[in-house]
Formats: structure tokens, sequence, C-alpha cells
């Protein structure tokens, strides 16, 4: 095992060769992609199990299963389907995230407070501005937390898909260096993208959390 | 079922609860409970009129059975109408309801809180700003409209609830004990300026509470019920001109010899 030193200087080596940055950002368009379809599908999932008696009874075991189904069968089988096109990690990325959003999201579903949507439906209010302004903004704490476990089991789907998969991107690095036995560049790559995950979680996520909830606090001007 | 459209095309009535009754089956034994045991009242346009009973009476369930938010099926007995003023084909009540809660999005301005109100009930974009100052000062709110609702003092909140119900110039204002969340003093203030709204406004209210002062301070009808039987045993009217003063010794009187009706009834059950 390479030093945390060694490390820091096999990084400053990865990073000093500018094709370093186009293999992370093929990466990255790859984990939001998939995280911003997750995101898109389990909501709307989730928030339809929530509202419709039938739709939940319906998808409640379905999405046990999906959810019990070993990951790395959906990476073989994307690789079986898509081959080498991008079309491989994202699927994978999505068929393994999206139930937890979907869970995550029906669960916040029974949050939600029925006195609200009395006084919405008592005004009459359409389906569509009771989702947008009366369910929505409840739900955004489950919401956050959702993206949150999208984006860290997203970029550990997608290296392992790279791996297996399309051959390009922070995975298919990962696996040359370990086909090469060089731990410390393996550890380079993985390291820094570990850290570049975890910044994208405090600077994008955290910051854009704490302004949603802006209302919580707002003070009196 | 035609007796009672014609009684009611009579008046210029705004509601029409007609022999209303309601009932829960008990989970336990497959029996019934009876919430509310044959309702009739009238509410006409501009009338204040007040329903007092007991906790747990049924006062709140048959607001929302007006509301629309209880079911009340037909073979449960009677009927509840709500009349409106626009007949366009098609077109249905406004109703306004203020409750015990102010029930506010907080995640909304005070304005984004009324305008919510206003595009549920289809009210033209344009009109949206001039119904929110508007109402915003009758309530004694001017001002607060890109205020956040948690920044506000209950009795504030409550301010808002009743702006955002006034604002769709409704049909008919359901207030459920609006003012038995608020301390004492806030909400004998509240009463005042409600008082205030009424002459201003003129909405036609159904107002639900426990308290016999507040029933007959703001009242023109008074409907006073029993909890069981959930019936309504007496109606009184208050013939005392606007603004009204809580000292005046008519309201006071009155409030006395509601309380003794109540005893009595009370009494009879024991």
């Amino acid at each position: 095992m390479p030093g945390p030193l060694v490390l820091l200087d096999r990084m400053i080596m990865v990073y000093g060769d500018p094709a370093a940055y186009l293999v992370v950002w093929v990466t990255i368009v790859r984990i939001l992609e998939g995280v911003v379809i997750c995101m898109l599908i389990g909501t709307a999932l989730g928030l339809l199990m929530g509202l419709e008696r039938n739709i939940e009874a319906f998808f409640d075991s379905w999405i046990m299963v999906l959810l019990t189904f070993p990951a790395i069968c959906w990476a073989f089988l994307s690789v079986l389907w898509f081959g080498l096109s991008d079309i491989g990690p994202i699927l994978t990325i999505v068929l393994i995230v999206f139930p937890f959003v979907t869970m995550n999201i029906w669960e916040g579903t029974k949050a939600v407070e029925k006195d609200l949507v009395d006084m919405a439906t008592v005004y009459k209010a359409s389906r569509s501005l009771i989702i947008r302004k009366v369910l929505i903004p409840q739900l955004m704490p489950f919401i956050f937390s959702a993206l949150r476990i999208a984006l860290s089991l997203s970029w550990k789907i997608a290296l392992v898909g790279e791996a297996f998969g399309v051959g390009t991107g922070v995975g298919q690095q990962l696996i040359y260096w370990f086909e090469d036995t060089r731990v410390d560049m393996m550890l380079a790559w993985g390291v820094s993208f570990m850290i570049l995950m975890v910044a994208i979680d405090l600077l994008v996520f955290r910051v854009w959390e704490k302004r949603t909830f802006a209302w919580r606090h707002k003070i009196a001007s | 079922m035609n007796i009672q459209t014609e009684s009611v095309a009579a008046a210029n009535t705004v509601v029409a609860v007609n022999n209303l009754t309601k009932k829960f089956n008990l989970p336990m034994n497959g029996g019934e409970f009876v919430v509310l045991d044959s309702i009739s009242l009238n509410v006409n346009e501009g009338q204040f009129a007040a329903i007092v009973g007991p906790s747990g009476c049924g006062k709140s369930t048959l607001l929302n059975i007006i509301a629309g938010i209880e079911t009340h099926e037909s073979h449960e007995g009677g009927s509840v109408e709500v009349f409106h003023k626009s007949a366009e084909a098609g077109s249905t009540p406004r109703i306004g309801y203020v409750f015990q809660n102010a029930r506010l999005l907080n995640w909304l301005t005070v304005e984004g809180n009324i305008q919510f109100a206003l595009e549920s009930q289809q009210f033209p974009r344009e009109r949206w700003r001039e119904q929110v100052t508007k109402y915003l000062e009758m309530v004694g709110l001017e001002g607060q409209e890109k205020n956040f609702p948690l920044n506000l003092s209950g009795g504030m909140q409550q301010r808002v609830a009743i702006a955002r119900a006034l604002a769709i110039e409704p049909d008919i204002l359901l207030m459920d004990e609006p003012f038995s969340h608020l301390d004492e003093i806030t909400a004998r203030k509240m009463r005042f300026d409600l008082m205030e709204i009424l002459m201003r406004a003129k909405p036609t209210i159904l107002f639900v509470t426990h308290d016999l002062g507040e029933a007959v301070f703001l009242s023109d009808e008074i409907y006073m019920m029993s909890a069981k039987p959930a019936r309504i045993f007496k109606e009184i009217s208050v013939d005392v001109p606007r603004p009204r003063k809580p000292e005046d010794p008519v309201i006071f009187d009155l409030e006395k010899e509601l309380v003794r009706e109540f005893f009595s009834v009370l009494d009879a059950q024991d």
C-alpha cells in the first residue's frame, strides 16, 4: 500500500496530464445523466405510489425486487445489451439507483400534512397546483436525501460499469492500472475521484439545500 | 327533495342544510356513531351565522361537509347545498375556509399564499396584486407581502389565512374556531377587527365556536348545538347593530341567557 505522500505525488502526476481531465469529464457526465434520470423516474414513481393506492399496490413488491436484485448482474446485463456504448453504464446506474429514490420519495409522501391538502382542496386547487405548491415543497427534504444517496451510489456504479464495459472514463483507468499491478496509480485515480464527489456534495448540494429551506430561517426585514 | 329546493329558492340563501345526518361506522363492533343528527340551518347572503356547541358535538364535521372535504352520502339522510351569486354555467360556489390553525404554506410568502387561493379559483392573474393588497390591508397586514409565515406571530398568521379566504370573494366563508388557538388578548383584538371587516366587506359567514361570548358578539344568528344527540336545539337572533361592544348590556344579557340554556340542556342529559 502506498503512503499518503506517495499517493499525493501520483495524483499530481495523473493530473499533470491534460488528458486526465477529459477522462474525469466523461465519467462525470455519465454519473450526472444517471442521477438526473434516476431522480426524475424515482420522484415521479414515488409520488404516484404515494397518491394512488393501485399504483402503490402494484409497485410495492416490484420495488423490493429491484432493490434486492444483485447490482453486479445489472452491470453484466447492461454490457450484454448495449456493449461498449455509453448507454451501458448509465442504464446500470438507473436500474440500481432509481428504486432507492422511489423508496425515499414514497416514504416522504406519507409525511405530507393532510391538513394542507384539505385546505388546497377547499380552495379547489388543481392537481398540478397541489403537487407543485403543496406536495413537492413538503417532499424537498426527502428529495435532497434521495439526491445524496443517488450521487454516492451512482459514482461507484459508474466506475464498475466503466471497468467492465465501455473502456473509457475513470473506471477504465482503474482497471488498466490494476492489471498493470500499479496499486499506487489505481488509488491515485480512485481517491482523487472520491474527493471530487465529496466536493460536489458539499459545495453544490448542501448550498442548494440551504437555499431551498431559507423560508425556515428567513428573518423579517 | 323538491320541497327543499322550493323553500330555499324563496330567500337569498347561500347555504342550505336540510335534515343532515352523518354517521361514522365504528370499526370495533360494526355499529354506527351519529355525528350529526338531522341538522337544518340556512345562512342568508351577508349574514353572520354561528354554530355554538361543546367540543366534539360535530360542528367541524358539519363545516367540512359543506366545504366538501368530508364525505356525505345521500343515504345517510338530508342534504347540503351551497348557492352562488355568479350563476355562470358550470361554475361552482366559492368557499373560503379559515381553520383553527392558519394552514399556510410556509414555503411561500404571505403574498404567495394568497395568490395560491386566487390561482386555485382561477382569478385572472392581472387582478392578483389588487386583491392581495386590498385584503392584506383589510386584515391589518399591509407591507407584509414578501414576508414568510414563520416570521409572523400566530395571530398574524391567522390574519393571513383570513385575507386568503376573503381574497377569493367567497360566496360563503367558513370559520372553524379561528381564534381558539390564540391568547385571549389577541383573540379579543381579532374579534374586533373581524367585526370591522364584516362592516366593510359584508361577507357571508358560517362560524363555529364553543365560546358563547364570541358567538353573541359577532353573530346575527346563533344555532345552539348539543353533543349527544348532535342536534340543534335552539336558534337565536342577535338584533344589535354593529359596531358592537362586548360590554354592551344587551350582548352581555344574551350571553348569560345562552349559558343558562346550555346548562339546562346539559342537566337534562344527566
